[in-house]
């Protein structure tokens, strides 16, 4: 029995210890905003945030989060009100979408750390894959949500 | 999602453009009896036919909500958003109260251009524009038309504006949904009054994209998001070589794997289900399989790159042939030859290939994200024996499309394993690597080039013969061979000017990939004419300006787009240690093209910035117009740089992004974006710039250091890549 805590909420779940946090969240919690993308760590679309650090869920087995606590996308905030979904609307980030939450959740761990990121902070910290290559728009939209901060 | 056994089969009709909150619950569903306009049917496509049910296309409701279904998928290029702007415009509709939902599978919603119920070919707001124009009006005048009657005034007195009719001279108002209910009685205008266009206040002014709110927060709901009761997961493995069939498997190994159900074999694979997608996953990993590798088991890439050049000595199809190229190639003072080559492309969609169903005895439903709900459809009934009109197909947003969902192979798998499970629904998720390895994918293509310069330099013939790993009926059967598109609808005037097509299908799977033939054949071209520009010591941009001096339209778009990126580029001055590099050229109904501004350090280009122009008509919506244009051109530089699907004993090398990897945010160069102001008919838009960089990355990269790039990727020039964004 695995005990975790997501988006402020205790869990116990039933799975065996080797599956992906991924699929812990998408299939036996209905948390679907936290994608499947590669399965290898690769894309970063499957980015939640654990202890508050960014991890590729698809690596992470369910025996290695026991006890944690998980933010997903659906928790970051109750409203679409954090800086980091604000900017994203402002700057019409998303197309497909579909890298989207993984991104989000990558930019508001950079800002967490580091409230005022340069081109190249940004550059180390967002290695998430966007099909679309909406890139542009997510690199103005994290220097919007840190200028709406400061 | 209320478990339900029973197919609904909402009739979409007049009758619910009323309408009212009850039938909202009703959208979306199967419309048996929703098919074309007679008129339609009979090919009368012209605005004089009257507009298509506006019930089918967006329901009003009491509570003022604004439903608009569209005809249009969302797959990240702005479709819903852009379909709505078409109808609000005419409808005068609040924004703020609208909601769109997906089209079901129907013939009403056959694109006007193209004919199918497909989003693809940049064909959905070229296709569309009109008809929703027609389709809005109509709903506004059925609106008007309720008010008038109801205040006994004429309706010409009558005017709207947010969701509201307005009588002035009494100073009446009310909302739409309050008559709505008798606006859907009154009858549809024939021939609807459309807007003059300098009075638009939607079109061309982008107001918030409809998708945006859902996808920052994970409520946005894709195929493979959609959660059933009762639901079991599925896994696949087929064969690695294309065209393999299974001979045997042996599931003994998965019976082990807690909450594994059953094995479901295919004709070239064998399909896992599971209490969970986890469990599927493994109990796959144990699963054996023997497969019949088929004819392709000996072919590489190598045997493919030869049967593409050995096209070149095949007569192949005459796709355009202006005078006499072969004599004026004989005559010609300067002559030049070469050949040009790129190889196969995967889509790599970020949402990998998957589909829910399930089966029951009333029929099929499926939830997917699809370009093609009718392929969708289709593919179900096929699966089932039953008839289309049994499948109802819900289809959700993509996480990409880019031509690969307008397949529907990975919904005919679903089914197949939604049928031996008692009615009980099925998710089926193809792993990374089953996606990278079963695509449909961008064929590859080699040109060879034979041109000729008079003594005054200029280009007075050019031969081409076009030969890519596909088959004639790829696109469009019956016309000159499809894949020379981009070459032989070159704008320039070339008196002698011969294109020819070959195709070389070798049995590896081929599809529609963004941006299509032009994927290749600008690249191709473009840098051909670069190098005739060399040839005859003329600058390349002023070298394409003399080929585009008449009175064609489409010759005059083109140079004047032409000269807006020159201009913007700062052409005739770039920055110390930089080169430029150009393209122009038309795509998908469209003017588009490029600059690329490059330095090279040792093997590294550095990328500065790259200019991107568009005249694609009327910009509908100019923010997506531009997101699309950087982000397509995202796509094709990612493939110049590095896209490469090679193939050995008839499977596909690459297996994910470790070894098929897409740009980075790091490597994200500079991104100017131009929009003609325009008043032409729309052109598309999703496409168009994909095929931007690849020319005028070669291009500069020639400016910059003498080295002609002829083939793609880049990275097997042996070339470095970095974005400097200064």
């Amino acid at each position: 029995m695995l005990t975790l805590t997501v988006n402020g909420t205790q869990h116990s779940i039933d799975v065996e210890a080797d599956t992906p946090l991924l699929w812990v969240l998408r299939d036996e919690l209905q948390l679907t905003g936290t994608k499947f993308g590669c399965g290898a760590g690769l894309c970063g679309a499957c980015t939640v945030l654990l202890e508050g650090k960014p991890v590729r869920s698809c690596l992470m087995p369910a025996s290695a989060v026991d006890g944690k606590s998980i933010t997903t996308i659906e928790g970051l905030s109750k409203d679409k009100s954090h800086p980091v979904q604000r900017a994203w609307i402002a700057e019409s980030v998303p197309q497909c979408g579909y890298c989207q939450s993984g991104m989000i959740l990558a930019a508001a761990a950079l800002l967490a750390t580091n409230p005022r990121p340069s081109d190249a902070d940004i550059d180390m910290a967002i290695t998430n894959v966007c099909r679309c290559g909406t890139y542009n728009h997510v690199r103005r939209a994290i220097h919007r949500a840190a200028e709406s901060q400061a | 999602m209320p478990e339900s056994r029973r197919l609904e089969l909402p009739n979409i009709s007049r009758r619910k453009f009323v309408n009212v909150a009850v039938a909202a619950g009703a959208l979306g569903g199967l419309a048996l009896s929703i098919k074309l306009p007679a008129q339609e049917r009979a090919g009368w496509r012209g605005v004089a036919r009257p507009p298509r049910d506006p019930g089918a296309f967006l329901q009003i409701s009491e509570d003022d909500a604004i439903t608009i279904i569209s005809p249009a998928v969302e797959m990240g290029q702005g479709g819903h958003t852009s379909m709505s702007i078409i109808i609000m415009e005419e409808l005068g509709g609040r924004w703020d109260r609208l909601h769109v939902v997906d089209a079901a599978a129907a013939g009403i919603y056959d694109n006007p251009m193209f004919g199918q119920q497909s989003t693809v070919g940049s064909f959905s707001v070229r296709g569309w524009y009109t008809e929703l124009r027609r389709i809005g009006a109509a709903a506004r005048m059925m609106l008007v038309a309720a008010a008038a009657r109801r205040w006994h005034v004429p309706e010409h007195e009558c005017t709207v504006a947010d969701s509201e009719i307005v009588h002035a001279r009494s100073g009446r108002r009310c909302s739409f949904g309050s008559v709505a209910r008798l606006a859907a009685k009154m009858r549809v205008p024939q021939q609807p009054e459309l807007k003059p266009t300098g009075e638009f206040r939607v079109i061309g002014h982008s107001p918030p994209r409809v998708d945006i709110r859902d996808k920052v927060d994970g409520s946005a709901r894709y195929g493979i998001d959609v959660v059933l009761p009762n639901m079991l997961y599925a896994a696949v493995r087929t064969c690695p070589t294309h065209g393999g069939r299974l001979k045997s498997f042996d599931d003994s190994a998965c019976r082990s794997v807690a909450g594994f159900e059953k094995t479901v074999p295919l004709p070239d694979g064998v399909i896992v289900i599971a209490r969970s997608y986890w469990q599927a996953r493994k109990a796959l990993e144990r699963l054996r399989t023997d497969f019949d590798p088929g004819r392709l088991a000996g072919l590489t890439s190598e045997k493919v790159s030869a049967r593409l050049h050995q096209g070149f000595d095949e007569p192949g199809t005459l796709a355009r042939n202006d005078g006499d190229a072969e004599a004026a190639l004989a005559r010609a003072a300067t002559k030049l030859e070469a050949v040009y080559e790129v190889p196969y492309l995967a889509h790599a969609c970020m949402e990998p290939m998957n589909c829910t169903a399930r089966v029951t005895d009333e029929g099929c439903e499926v939830w997917c994200g699809t370009q093609s709900p009718q392929a969708a459809q289709a593919g179900a009934a096929q699966v089932l024996g039953i008839p289309t009109s049994r499948v109802k197909v819900n289809t959700q947003y993509l996480g990409g499309g880019f031509g690969r969902r307008g397949q529907a192979d990975f919904v005919t798998q679903a089914v197949t394993a939604a049928k031996a499970t008692g009615g009980r629904p099925v998710k089926l998720i193809w792993t990374r690597e089953e996606d990278i390895q079963h695509d449909w994918y961008r064929p590859a293509a080699a040109i060879r080039f034979r041109g000729g310069l008079d003594a005054a330099g200029r280009l007075v013939a050019l031969d081409c013969k076009v030969v890519t790993a596909s088959a004639p009926a790829f696109g469009r059967p019956g016309g000159p061979p499809f894949y020379t598109e981009g070459i032989s609808t070159a704008t320039y005037r070339i008196p002698n000017f011969r294109v020819t097509g070959v195709d070389q299908n070798l049995g590896i799977r081929f599809g529609f990939w963004r941006s299509v033939n032009d994927s290749h054949n600008p690249f191709m071209l473009e840098g051909f004419i670069d190098e005739l520009a060399r040839a005859a010591k003329q600058d390349p941009y002023l070298f394409r300006r003399a080929m585009l001096q008449d009175e064609r339209p489409d010759a005059r778009r083109q140079l004047a787009l032409l000269d807006l990126l020159a201009a913007k580029a700062g052409w005739q001055h770039p920055p110390a240690g930089h080169a430029f590099g150009i393209t122009a050229f038309t795509a998908f109904g469209s003017f588009v093209g490029a600059v690329a501004e490059v330095s090279m350090q040792d093997q590294i280009v550095n990328l500065h910035r790259v200019i991107l122009g568009i005249d694609c008509g009327v910009a509908v919506d100019p923010d997506n117009i531009a997101a699309q244009c950087e982000g397509g051109m995202v796509f094709g530089l990612t493939a110049a740089l590095r896209g490469e699907i090679t193939l050995e004993n008839g499977a596909v090398t690459q297996s994910n992004f470790h070894d098929y990897p897409m740009l980075q945010l790091v490597e994200m160069p500079r991104v100017d974006c131009h929009i003609v102001p325009s008043a032409a008919p729309p052109g598309g838009v999703g496409e168009p710039s994909t095929a931007t960089i690849a020319p005028a990355l070669a291009n500069a990269i020639y400016a910059a250091s003498d080295l002609r790039l002829r083939s793609l990727p880049m990275i097997r020039h042996q070339l470095g890549f970095r974005a400097v964004r200064t």
